[in-house]
């Protein structure tokens, strides 16, 4: 954990913050997905932001497996997808972890160094909501409260 | 409650056959009504295209109309949605209604913005209607939905390529005051870009 807060802090220039705990910050990423709280992104061509509610992550992606998570239209993510191994659109085996998980969200580079399609928003998004979704996402079904 | 079980079913074959259509288109097998309409899955298309004057309903009071009848006379955007479509359609009418931003003067210069849906038996005139209001769309933005016999024939002119998330493409057609598909953009293209190319047309 501390190697993680280390990755996300390294080389920015921000004011310190008190930590949250882990239970805080599951919360926050749920809502940031879900779209309780705004996250703000662009399809990446565009020059202006979209309104929040129509870039929110439920939009499109279920989080977990289970008989009562909704259909996912695009990858569903689960613990499994983002931090095991495997190959990727025929790549070699790659895993996320939280600083490629936040290049895809803010530059749309995937571990495997591939652009992913112009559908997926790039977010403007802080270290901090970043870590919170990694760990709702990570924690999901996995862990109940990201603990 | 047999009804709306059997309408849903039939929805979802009509919703199957667009995403099969295009897959179809997706992988290179080209359909023959798209062959020598475009070298590419966006830019000029040359000669243009006559729109095919079909049935559809329009939002609000489901009134019949003719789709070449609608066209005729203004420039026009057009792109697929369906009501139901969580995903890539809200990123479209949110485009849409940035577009009507950035043309203040749209009635003025006879340009509008249409909406056609891809699910004709769920999307209703009133379902249709409470969509375009969730965009805030004004007059000169209107939506409308096929007869279900008519969707193939849509997909292969407006609806090639699809979206990685979805059964239709999210490309934006442009057709000219003849009715005549004239260009069409890339997947999700910007508001500003839009705007432009409909002042030239």
């Amino acid at each position: 954990m501390i190697g993680m807060w280390m990755l996300s802090t390294a080389g920015q220039a921000q004011p310190a913050a008190p930590a949250a705990s882990p239970q805080e910050q599951y919360a926050r990423g749920r809502a940031l997905f879900s779209g309780t709280a705004d996250l703000h992104g662009r399809i990446y061509t565009h020059v202006t932001d979209m309104p929040p509610r129509v870039v929110r992550c439920s939009n499109c992606h279920a989080v977990a497996d289970g008989p009562d998570v909704p259909r996912s239209l695009a990858p569903r993510l689960t613990h499994d997808l983002l931090v095991r191994p495997q190959a990727r659109r025929g790549g070699p085996p790659s895993n996320y972890d939280l600083a490629r998980f936040c290049s895809l969200l803010r530059r749309g580079v995937d571990p495997a160094f591939v652009l992913i399609s112009v559908e997926m928003p790039r977010y403007r998004i802080d270290d901090a909501s970043c870590q919170a979704l990694w760990r709702y996402l990570t924690g999901a079904g996995h862990e109940e409260s990201g603990r | 409650m047999k009804k709306a079980a059997a309408d849903l079913a039939r929805r979802r074959v009509c919703l199957g056959a667009a995403a099969a259509c295009a897959a179809a288109l997706g992988s290179g097998v080209a359909p023959r009504a798209r062959a020598g309409l475009v070298a590419a899955d966006h830019g000029r298309v040359d000669p243009p295209v006559p729109v095919p004057d079909l049935p559809v309903r329009r939002a609000g009071d489901g009134a019949p109309a003719g789709l070449a009848a609608l066209l005729r006379g203004r420039a026009t955007a057009l792109h697929l949605m369906f009501t139901g479509c969580s995903s890539v359609c809200p990123i479209e009418g949110a485009i849409f209604e940035r577009v009507q931003a950035l043309l203040p003067d749209q009635q003025a210069r006879g340009i509008q913005l249409m909406s056609l849906s891809i699910d004709p038996l769920g999307d209703t005139p009133r379902a249709m209607r409470a969509w375009l209001e969730r965009f805030n769309a004004r007059q000169g933005w209107i939506a409308v939905a096929p007869q279900r016999k008519d969707l193939d024939r849509l997909l292969d002119l407006f609806g090639a390529g699809r979206n990685a998330v979805d059964s239709h493409a999210t490309q934006v057609n442009i057709i000219d005051r003849r009715g005549e598909l004239v260009f069409r953009t890339p997947q999700l293209p910007s508001a500003d870009a839009i705007a432009n190319i409909l002042r030239r047309v």
